[in-house]
């Protein structure tokens, strides 16, 4: 009896316990406001250092920063927002190829940027990125950092190879290269999770300044280019230069463990292996993406993010006044540089010492000079609200054609089944 | 002859259980491993199988990022109060589904079974909207609450209910027990392996929980454990150590929770008294 009657208790207390404990407080209202942004990851510690300056003048405004996953975010925007906006945060970290989604389903939940006045910025950031951010001609979204792609290769093994990096200006030198070095040193040239993602061709793509859709927002994998980086990618696949990884941790892996020559990828990707390879420093250089004919271009994006603002907060204004000083702010752009990696969109810090001066971890390279150079040729990509559904058909496409499938077959097929989902036409040719 | 076949099927026995054993401890191991070094050297080859230094390294980072003693409390306080809730509003249904006869019990049962049907996702939506109309949102009770009459948790008790005598339940109300002593004191302690069973069930549920808490939960000092650690994923930048060492944290509590229940479950199993 006794027994059970204490459990009953310690049922009651910690029901009441529950009950009391909260971790929502009320923001008091005299004239301070607290605004509530979601970010991920390094984000977080640039929004904090940022409200720490931007406090100098504005000590009214506080902001807290709730430090989500990356991809979690999207589950609880996407829940807040099916919910008719409750529990909403006033300003969230989205990235570029979900922003045309977000804009498509959910069009008045998002706060009109150009109404606000931040169109007088547009100069200031790459064409593509303002694309980007816009819907309709209206701005949606405050650009902040960019993924232009770089070549992240190791010194050591192209040395070993013999192999001058300068030399190497299209992709077929670059398979030559891969080749050589291949048969020196054993080393593959690039990792790539062959069945399962697709980065390398979606870099391709960026770079020939196509996508899985058009302008028109039709289905563009039919088109030639398309096609073209397709077979690029076969050929490494048949020499044998691709390793092939699992997922996110076997590119980092492959990377570490020096059995790939080079890492494709967006310019954050410096941060990585400055954070997993440290014994190697001063190994490691960057060389633009190989053109597909000579003098062709080498510039291409991966990733990349930038802010939105939620129509339904009652802080709008403080929000959009806050946003606008962290992304167009030179000084708040070259702290996520500097202390975070982050590369910033905001061209007018890319003549200031930050960006202009040697990195050693890179062998004294410019890298950041290269980047900045690079993102003025980034072509716009067409994500459209059905992104996802074309990832998925072109690994998809990917993976039949690393089995044997002739690309524009593999492409074809990919087009149709994604028309089918889509309900969107496809380009003919 | 015979003893040196036994001794020969049991050292193959034994051998299989050994490879078994060690094939399901070693992601602890290496988990573990992976705790006390630094980020990259779990990709290294050949790969790192020997402890490291990094541990109070990886925890120092580890505690700085989400606050380990908070999210230890939030999810022990979240697992436990909710298992204590759950284990005694389910074996209450169970108990009248079991043994209680009133009109439309078995409709009620189904209803309750098929109710396991629906996808978790479809209703995300309507709870989150209830949660927030209530005032609940990033609060203990929105996650505790809302599955405390768990389906599956109601049908494992219920089985077990089923196969308490009911001769037992009579005889008691014959000698004028009240209903509510008949069940905890007649039938709930002779349902200790049963209840061990399901509490061991609801805590790693909810302990193990992801979605409904993110979603929840939106202030980084009410983070669970799985939501906290999800949040050590960005885009580029993980710092492997601090997962590891995360995860690692984050078994201990149910491998003790596990450890201490199972004396129960298994005593359970073995020492039925009760026969019909």
């Amino acid at each position: 009896m006794k027994k059970w009657n204490k459990i009953g208790f310690m049922f009651i207390a910690l029901a009441l316990l529950a009950a009391g404990c909260s971790g929502e407080e009320e923001s008091s209202a005299d004239g301070k406001v607290e605004l509530v942004a979601w970010a991920w990851n390094v984000n977080v510690g640039a929004l904090e250092d940022a409200i720490a300056i931007y406090q100098e003048e504005h000590p009214d405004v506080a902001l807290k920063v709730e430090d989500i996953g990356r991809l979690d975010v999207y589950d609880k925007l996407a829940t807040g927002l099916a919910a008719g906006g409750v529990g909403l945060p006033d300003i969230v970290l989205v990235e570029d190829d979900r922003i045309a989604g977000y804009l498509e389903a959910f069009p008045n939940e998002f706060a009109n940027l150009s109404e606000l006045g931040f169109d007088k910025h547009k100069e200031v950031f790459p064409d593509f990125k303002n694309e980007l951010t816009s819907h309709n001609e209206t701005s949606y979204a405050m650009p902040f950092d960019a993924g232009p792609v770089g070549m992240f290769y190791r010194r050591s093994v192209f040395n070993a190879a013999g192999v001058d990096v300068n030399a190497i200006q299209t992709w077929d030198d670059f398979l030559e290269a891969g080749t050589i070095i291949k048969e020196k040193t054993g080393v593959y040239a690039m990792p790539l999770d062959m069945y399962k993602d697709d980065p390398i061709f979606r870099m391709m793509l960026s770079q020939l300044g196509v996508f899985y859709y058009d302008e028109a927002g039709n289905i563009d994998l039919t088109n030639p280019k398309v096609v073209q980086a397709m077979e690029m990618l076969k050929q490494f696949g048949e020499a044998e230069l691709l390793k092939d990884v699992d997922g996110w941790n076997g590119i980092v892996s492959a990377t570490i463990n020096g059995t790939v020559a080079t890492i494709p990828f967006g310019v954050a990707y410096s941060g990585t292996i400055m954070d997993q390879a440290k014994d190697s420093a001063g190994d490691w250089g960057v060389f633009l993406m190989p053109a597909f004919e000579e003098g062709g271009n080498r510039a291409a994006n991966i990733g990349g993010s930038s802010f939105m603002l939620v129509e339904s907060s009652k802080k709008k204004q403080a929000a959009y006044d806050f946003m606008e000083f962290f992304t167009t702010d030179p000084e708040v752009q070259i702290i996520a540089l500097e202390d975070y990696g982050l590369f910033p969109s905001l061209s007018t810090v890319y003549d200031t010492e930050a960006f202009t001066s040697d990195v050693q971890f890179f062998g004294e390279q410019k890298i950041w000079t290269l980047f900045a150079e690079e993102i003025k040729d980034v072509k716009m990509p067409y994500y459209t609200k059905d992104y996802s559904l074309g990832l998925n058909e072109a690994m998809k496409a990917q993976a039949s054609m690393f089995n044997g499938e002739d690309p524009a077959t593999a492409l074809q097929n990919a087009a149709e089944s994604l028309a089918d989902r889509t309900a969107r036409d496809i380009n003919q040719y | 002859m015979k003893k040196r076949n036994v001794k020969v099927r049991k050292f193959g026995l034994y051998f299989l259980l050994l490879v078994g054993a060690l094939i399901s401890l070693f992601p602890f191991y290496w988990s573990a491993i992976g705790a006390t070094n630094e980020s990259g050297s779990m990709f290294t080859k050949p790969p790192t199988l020997i402890p490291g230094n990094q541990l109070l390294e990886n925890m120092s980072n580890l505690n700085e990022q989400i606050g380990i003693g908070r999210v230890m409390f939030n999810s022990l306080f979240i697992s436990i109060t909710y298992t204590i809730i759950a284990l005694f509003v389910c074996s209450m249904a169970s108990y009248a589904f079991a043994k209680f006869k009133f009109k439309g019990r078995d409709i009620i049962f189904t209803i309750f079974l098929l109710s396991m049907m629906v996808p978790y996702h479809a209703t995300i939506i309507p709870l989150f909207k209830m949660m927030a109309s209530w005032g609940w949102l990033n609060q203990y009770q929105a996650v505790i609450l809302p599955n405390i009459a768990y389906p599956f948790a109601i049908f494992l008790m219920r089985q077990n209910m089923l196969a308490f005598p009911t001769a037992l339940i009579e005889a008691s109300r014959i000698d004028g027990a009240s209903e509510w002593k008949i069940f905890y004191k007649v039938v709930l302690p002779s349902m200790k392996p049963a209840l061990a069973a399901t509490a061991i069930f609801l805590f790693m549920y909810q302990w193990n929980s992801f979605l409904w808490p993110l979603i929840a939960l939106s202030s980084t000092d009410m983070y669970t454990f799985p939501v906290a650690l999800s949040s050590l994923f960005g885009l580029s930048r993980i710092d492997y150590g601090q997962v590891m060492t995360g995860v690692t944290l984050a078994t201990v509590p149910i491998i003790i929770f596990f450890l201490s229940l199972q004396r129960y479950f298994i005593s359970g199993m073995l020492g039925s008294a009760l026969k019909e």
